[in-house]
């Protein structure tokens, strides 16, 4: 999976007291990819019965969340741990 | 936009043609400025006009003590920090929003805390606990949220304000979430305040709204400047406070000023019997679906605005689900209301709000629940 960039989340608000990023990809989410963002640590969720199939990797310092077939996906962070992007983004590439 | 949109509690859409319209037409006029748009006569006063359609919304008699901001939070902002009480001389309720209550803890010169009323799992306060609390003396005046952005619960502003006048507090009312979609009596209920925004039920645009205040209210602006009146006075001796400075958001009032105009030529008790309508369909839908816990409020006591929670997901998941992969627009979290949550059962993670509009769509609800269904497995 290719990241091309990241962005302050437009629904911070929503994640409260937590920092949302949105992750951005060069192509769609595809199952391979989702299923990469396994290694960081935390519960794995995976909805595939959705029309658009949404997944959720989550522990205590950060969240990260997105639907297939979408170009990016949602890092939500404690803000004592925001390096945790720095991480994924690093054992991603 | 492709989708549904929910979120009408934080900003309604869509707008109003003639709203749209008045707003394009605006852009290309010449500007208008208060007390100095010499070479503008097309489009009459805008300012004034905006006024006297606003006051007949709010049940005010004096339009002219209605004042222009960017909105419900400068509003309260400038009738908290303009009225000289301190926060421990005022009571307000636990359902404010932060607009209220960040202004209370942090506006300089504002001391101690504010007396907080609790409500009940409905959202409703007391105003036997009000009366209880103003008996004491200890409050100087009242902030009431009209009507909850967390679940649409409206407080009795009326009798609020019996209780308020009996005790000699000044009655401020945060109608933000009211002004527009039902009915308001500012003098009938003896409200001294009222803060509201233009963008939300009053269908104007994001950055326009306003405060009245009642004349003999002792009361100091926040800010000073230009007003196109009297340059030659640099100091306000005798207190004769102007409360509108520097350049108005002339586009935005205009706009304003035509939303108003189709509110009031829809009737705001036909607005607010199709968005009860509306609402009374989603909350009896949602309430079908297994796994989703409506939020109880009023029925005969509720304003456009709904919230719920989910067995299986924190609201924060389902509003993602259903806005990336359903195009359905809600809102999920804390509302800027923190204090409320505790009180109707909603936890630090809050609820998901679907909020509606007067061009709300019966089939937008059908959508949800056909979403929700999916996302909670019910094939019901």
């Amino acid at each position: 999976m290719e990241i091309t960039g990241r962005r302050r989340s437009l629904e911070n608000c929503t994640e409260s007291g937590w920092d949302a990023f949105d992750i951005l990809t060069g192509d769609p989410l595809s199952d391979e990819d989702i299923l990469s963002l396994r290694v960081m640590e935390g519960s794995f969720l995976y909805l595939k019965q959705l029309k658009k199939p949404f997944f959720k990797i989550e522990n205590h310092d950060y969240m990260i969340k997105g639907v297939k077939g979408d170009s990016f996906f949602r890092f939500a962070v404690h803000r004592d741990h925001l390096s945790e992007i720095d991480r994924l983004i690093s054992l991603l590439s | 936009m492709s989708g549904i949109y929910l979120n009408n509690a934080a900003t309604s859409y869509p707008k109003p043609d003639c709203v749209k319209e008045l707003a394009l037409k605006n852009i290309n006029a010449l500007p208008s400025g208060q007390f100095r748009s010499a070479g503008v006569s097309d489009n009459g006063d805008i300012f004034l006009e905006c006024r006297r359609k606003l006051a007949l919304i709010l049940g005010v008699e004096e339009s002219e003590r209605i004042f222009f901001t960017s909105g419900a939070t400068e509003s309260l902002n400038t009738l908290l920090s303009g009225i000289g009480v301190n926060a421990s001389e005022i009571i307000t309720t636990v359902t404010e929003h932060n607009s209220v209550l960040r202004p209370l803890y942090n506006l300089p010169g504002i001391k101690g805390e504010p007396m907080l009323l609790p409500c009940d799992k409905e959202g409703v306060v007391s105003p036997g606990h009000f009366e209880d609390l103003a008996k004491t003396g200890r409050g100087k005046v009242l902030i009431l949220n009209h009507c909850s952005n967390v679940n649409g619960t409206v407080q009795d502003a009326e009798a609020f304000g019996k209780i308020a006048k009996k005790y000699g507090l000044i009655y401020i009312i945060d109608a933000s979430q009211s002004a527009g979609c039902m009915r308001i009596d500012a003098d009938a209920w003896s409200a001294d305040a009222i803060a509201f925004t233009g963008h939300k039920s009053l269908l104007g645009l994001q950055g326009s709204g306003g405060y009245y205040i009642r004349s003999g209210i002792p009361f100091v602006p926040m800010k000073y400047g230009g007003t196109g009146r009297d340059s030659e006075k640099l100091r306000y001796d005798g207190g004769d406070y102007e409360y509108e400075t520097g350049t108005q958001n002339s586009l935005a009032i205009a706009a304003l000023s035509e939303a108003a105009r189709f509110i009031l030529e829809r009737g705001i008790e036909n607005i607010e019997k199709r968005e009860s309508e509306i609402r009374q369909y989603a909350k009896k839908r949602l309430s079908e679906i297994k796994g989703i816990f409506v939020f109880p409020s009023p029925e005969e006591k509720s304003g456009p605005v709904l919230s719920f929670s989910s067995e299986i997901l924190p609201p924060s998941d389902i509003s993602y689900i259903l806005q990336n992969s359903y195009g359905i627009v809600t809102r999920s979290g804390l509302m800027c209301a923190p204090l409320m949550h505790e009180y109707i059962g909603s936890g630090k993670k809050g609820t998901v709000r679907i909020s509606f509009s007067i061009f709300q769509k019966e089939e937008d609800i059908d959508s949800l629940c056909e979403a929700l269904k999916e996302i909670h497995g019910d094939n019901g």
